[in-house]
């Protein structure tokens, strides 16, 4: 889910923010009760057929459920070891559906305007003092670096075997980890050049010409 | 309400709720832009390093280093290690020195170290590691909301920024999707649309390829601000005012870009010979 969003415009990008995650919350409450399997997977047809209807291939963003295959084959195992198969498939159709309309929101909405939706709902956390800037910053830099870690994970696999290392790639795990900590420094001197995450309060006066 | 607690809690009620409705409310002000005159009137013009000791990693780095200057396009070259990267940081606050002072157009960069970010700004090496939103756009307007802008007028000027490089159709594509020289390009942009005075570039070109490099260094050339340049291409200090060679901690050579070039190649090659 992480920054998946398509630059390309749809009539789910037009829609506001805030509007499509109530939407989200509200879809969510219909889908939970429903315990007929034929309900299930009209839900979730509908779901997958909104993926088409993004336009450009917008289909093709379906294959995002296959991270999650192992862990509804582990439900289902669960299921059938119950005896409850049909239950199993009620649940593990809600967990794709859901899944789904969460995703479609995430690939629709730009991060700033999701952060924007938000922002009052971490308004309260303000009166304990943590900034819903800072927050909304956190979230933001996540989304960002995801992509960052795997890419640095990449190369360390290439330089990896490139020098003839094979197995064991868990051996890889110290370097990253050591490598992901230089990159927070790196990062959080960037970010404090330019004003850090409270902004900046004091300019110097204009002398321009 | 403070009635209720009668005649003796009534007015510490009062002072309780007060307390806590104005803590509050402080809590969710947002902080007053205040503009701050130079410390140092008479330096307003020049960027200037008096007598500064600075330690990295237990050794001393620089010892009583001095350096002043008022041109507007100032390269920096030295081997790596010689301490270009702790001198530039010196210029924005990134680093503090144990002795002696530094200041950018008169302001003091640890005393009146909040202004830093809006005076100078400051290229990195890897732009990876310098771009800190998923979009282009959202990198280009966080510094306009760093100045106080709101998110939707920081939003218009980063298009309205975009859009005047000719480049608006880039405003929501994923930053990891950019190849190199983009992503450096949208650095650059995102630093100067908060208008600093001095900018940096610590060694922007080391992995642009040539078309790229001589589109930044037009870039550089036609701002108006003053400009720091740290690179180990020496082609590109042709239009340079001055150029400053750092050694081991030491200012080798500071002169015409020619002359200090001419002085760092003769050193390059007798330590060559003596290899």
């Amino acid at each position: 889910m992480i920054s998946l969003y398509l630059a390309h415009s749809s009539w789910l990008h037009r829609l506001p923010a805030g509007f499509k995650l109530c939407l989200l919350a509200a879809a969510s409450m219909i889908i939970l009760p429903v315990t007929q399997l034929e309900w299930m997977v009209v839900f979730t047809l509908a779901a997958a057929l909104l993926y088409v209807t993004l336009g450009n291939r917008g289909w093709q963003n379906l294959e995002m459920v296959r991270p999650l295959l192992p862990f509804l084959a582990v439900i289902m195992l669960f299921h059938l070891w119950a005896g409850s198969f049909y239950e199993g498939g009620v649940s593990v159709l809600r967990l794709v559906t859901m899944f789904l309309l969460a995703n479609l929101v995430t690939l629709t909405t730009r991060m700033s305007d999701m952060m924007e939706a938000l922002q009052p709902v971490f308004r309260p956390l303000q009166w304990i003092g943590i900034s819903p800037r800072a927050l909304a910053l956190a979230v933001a830099l996540m989304v960002r670096f995801a992509p960052v870690l795997v890419l640095v994970m990449n190369s360390l696999d290439e330089a990896w075997r490139a020098r003839g290392g094979r197995k064991k790639k868990w051996r890889l795990i110290a370097p990253l980890i050591i490598q992901a900590i230089r990159l927070s420094d790196h990062v959080a001197e960037a970010l404090t050049a330019r004003g850090g995450s409270s902004g900046i309060s004091v300019r110097p006066i204009e002398t321009r010409r | 309400m403070p009635d209720k607690g009668g005649y003796t809690l009534g007015p510490l009620f009062n002072v309780v709720a007060n307390t806590a409705v104005s803590w509050f409310s402080r809590k969710q002000k947002t902080p007053t832009l205040a503009h701050e005159a130079p410390l140092y009137a008479s330096l307003s013009d020049s960027i200037c390093i008096e007598q500064v000791d600075l330690q990295r990693a237990n050794s001393p780095l620089f010892l009583q280093l001095s350096l002043r200057w008022e041109e507007s396009r100032v390269g920096l070259i030295g081997n790596n290690g010689s301490g270009k990267s702790s001198l530039v940081r010196l210029l924005n606050g990134l680093i503090t020195p144990q002795q002696g002072r530094v200041s950018v157009f008169g302001y003091d960069t640890v005393k009146q170290a909040a202004l830093m970010p809006a005076l100078v700004g400051f290229i990195f090496q890897n732009p990876d590691h310098q771009m800190i939103f998923p979009t282009v756009a959202e990198e280009l307007a966080f510094g306009c909301e760093q100045l106080g802008q709101s998110a939707q007028q920081a939003r218009v000027s980063a298009l309205a920024l975009l859009t005047e490089q000719g480049i608006a159709s880039w405003a929501d594509r994923p930053v990891t999707q950019l190849s190199e020289g983009q992503k450096q390009r949208v650095c650059i942009l995102s630093v100067l649309i908060m208008k600093p005075r001095l900018l940096i570039l610590d060694e922007p070109f080391s992995s642009l390829d040539l078309p790229t490099r001589r589109q930044l260094l037009a870039l550089i050339h036609s701002t108006d601000m003053h400009v720091l340049l740290i690179s180990h291409d020496l082609s590109v200090y042709a239009d340079f005012d001055r150029l400053i060679w750092v050694d081991e901690g030491q200012i080798k050579a500071d002169g015409a870009p020619d002359d200090v070039i001419r002085t760092y190649l003769a050193a390059i090659d007798k330590l060559s010979v003596s290899l």
